[in-house]
């Protein structure tokens, strides 16, 4: 049985019926207001049949669990123009994605995000870019993932764009 | 129990390859394509060009039942052009998307290493390539070609392959390292084969991590090329044989005429005295010189040359053209004809 250690910092001004409040507040805001919605792809590492030395699958190999819509907050860098290392090939360069997610929500729907597992975003209705996860943001105890040092409340997830080649979701 | 790999044919070439002089021929085949008896013109774009179907050819690679795809140019100062070589293996964001390999170029050419060409000839001297034979309708004659010394030039080339997994750099590796087992590997430009060095092998993969990762590795080739202008060949005209035809119209047989003389060098030359005839004069139409064979009826004559007394019974007369002669006889019998003879040798 897990032990359980009450958190009593803060506590003259602030417990845990403040925290739970904040937060139905922000998820009102978050989910309510802005309903922006991620669609995670986790990775079956167990199905998934990779290459016992560089751990590659071929094209359309990755095997994934039934996808999960989040919602959080979504922010996208600006892309970048440049050459592909050396040579003459110019392309736009996706930015990266962050993607801010309640701990709570995550709890809720009993997910978990892990390096290495996929990202939908909808652009627009047509259009699906996929990341793939750089930072699943599982170390939240820094101040501004904690809530006032209460106790860490969302995680910070930084994805980088994926080719098609590697993976194009469903 | 597996057969090995060396001792199987992938596949059975149904046209036997060509040897010795078969395939000499078949090279010359291969310069005089297009009806010209000179080489074409190797350019800077023509070894550009026989580098890219070098990379699409010799290099090929095949992943997972796909050949990698390349981009079919030498990516410039126009970037539209690399949209539209690349239009096939395009993302959503219209990058090209991995695997793709490309060919890069060093702008500047430099003056060529190929030992075979560096300063040998100086001055663009023109030598002798082919006599090709010429026909108009009228003569038959030569057009010597001749051509100066190629000029030798190393372009440099990068060939990268940008992907994103291991497999597929493993594949080029090993057909690159299979090509270039003997450092050097031959490309074929408008019927001249050029050589190709491979340099140095590096490695510009994208690693870090809060980019997306990919890998470009990059083969340095040196290309030992070389540059044959067609402006520089010279055309020029050699022998010539002219064939003259005359037509003749055989339609009207003309007489044969007689010589006279039939024969040049001697002949006889008689003198009929009829009866009652004592001398005869006579225009001669010759040099010669006539000497006495015999006579019949006659006892003595007498010679005169222009009316010059020459001589009696003179044995070898002297005579030149247009000399009058008279020879006067004295019959042994008056009731019958005389005849003098003389063998004539003309001088």
């Amino acid at each position: 049985m897990q032990k359980l250690v009450p958190i009593t910092r803060l506590g003259k001004f602030f417990g845990g019926e403040d925290y739970a409040l904040d937060i139905g507040m922000g998820e009102e805001w978050l989910l309510g207001d802005m309903n922006f919605t991620v669609i995670l792809y986790r990775i079956d590492r167990y199905k998934t049949k990779k290459d016992d030395v560089y751990g590659e699958v071929l094209e359309d190999g990755i095997q994934f669990m039934a996808p999960v819509e989040l919602k959080g907050l979504v922010q996208v860098m600006a892309p970048q123009n440049k050459l592909l290392g050396n040579s003459k090939i110019k392309q736009d360069e996706p930015g990266n994605m962050k993607f801010s997610v309640y701990q709570k929500t995550l709890d809720d729907m009993d997910v978990n995000i892990f390096m290495g597992d996929y990202l939908g975003y909808y652009e627009t209705e047509d259009r699906v870019r996929y990341y793939t996860i750089i930072d699943d943001g599982l170390v939240k105890s820094d101040n501004k993932h904690t809530y006032g040092g209460y106790k860490p409340f969302y995680r910070t997830v930084t994805a980088t764009y994926v080719s098609e080649n590697e993976f194009r979701g469903i | 129990m597996p057969l090995p790999r060396t001792q199987v044919k992938p596949t059975l070439p149904l046209v036997p390859q060509k040897t010795l002089y078969a395939r000499r021929e078949q090279l010359l085949e291969y310069i005089n394509k297009d009806g010209t008896y000179l080489p074409k013109s190797v350019l800077h774009a023509d070894l550009d060009r026989g580098m890219l179907d070098f990379v699409k050819g010799d290099l090929k690679v095949v992943t997972a039942g796909k050949i990698v795809p390349m981009v079919d140019i030498i990516v410039t100062t126009q970037n539209w052009s690399q949209y539209v070589e690349t239009a096939q293996f395009i993302d959503l964001d219209n990058n090209p998307s991995p695997p793709f390999i490309t060919v890069v170029r060093s702008p500047e050419v430099k003056f060529g290493t190929n030992p075979s060409l560096q300063y040998t000839i100086p001055n663009r001297k023109q030598f002798y390539y082919a006599s090709v034979p010429t026909w108009n309708g009228n003569e038959q004659g030569m057009d010597i070609y001749t051509i100066p010394q190629p000029v030798p030039v190393d372009i440099n080339y990068s060939v990268k392959i940008i992907c994103n997994r291991m497999r597929e750099l493993n594949e080029l590796n090993k057909i690159t390292m299979q090509k270039f087992s003997s450092r050097q590997a031959y490309t074929f430009i408008k019927g001249q084969y050029v050589p190709i060095v491979l340099n140095n092998v590096s490695d510009e993969s994208q690693m870090q991590i809060e980019n997306r990762k990919y890998y470009i590795q990059n083969y340095d080739f040196t290309m030992l090329g070389y540059l044959i202008d067609e402006t520089e060949f010279e055309v020029k005209p050699a022998i010539a044989r002219v064939l003259q035809v005359f037509e003749i119209n055989t339609s009207v047989l003309k007489k044969k005429k007689n010589q006279y003389p039939e024969n040049p060098d001697t002949f006889l030359t008689n003198f009929l005295y009829v009866v009652g005839n004592d001398i005869l004069i006579e225009r001669i139409d010759f040099t010669a010189d006539m000497s006495f064979v015999k006579s019949t009826n006659i006892s003595s004559y007498d010679v005169y040359i222009n009316n010059d007394y020459f001589g009696t019974n003179v044995q070898r007369i002297q005579i030149t053209t247009n000399d009058v002669l008279k020879i006067e006889v004295v019959k042994d019998d008056n009731t019958k004809s005389g005849l003098i003879e003389f063998d004539s040798k003309l001088v």
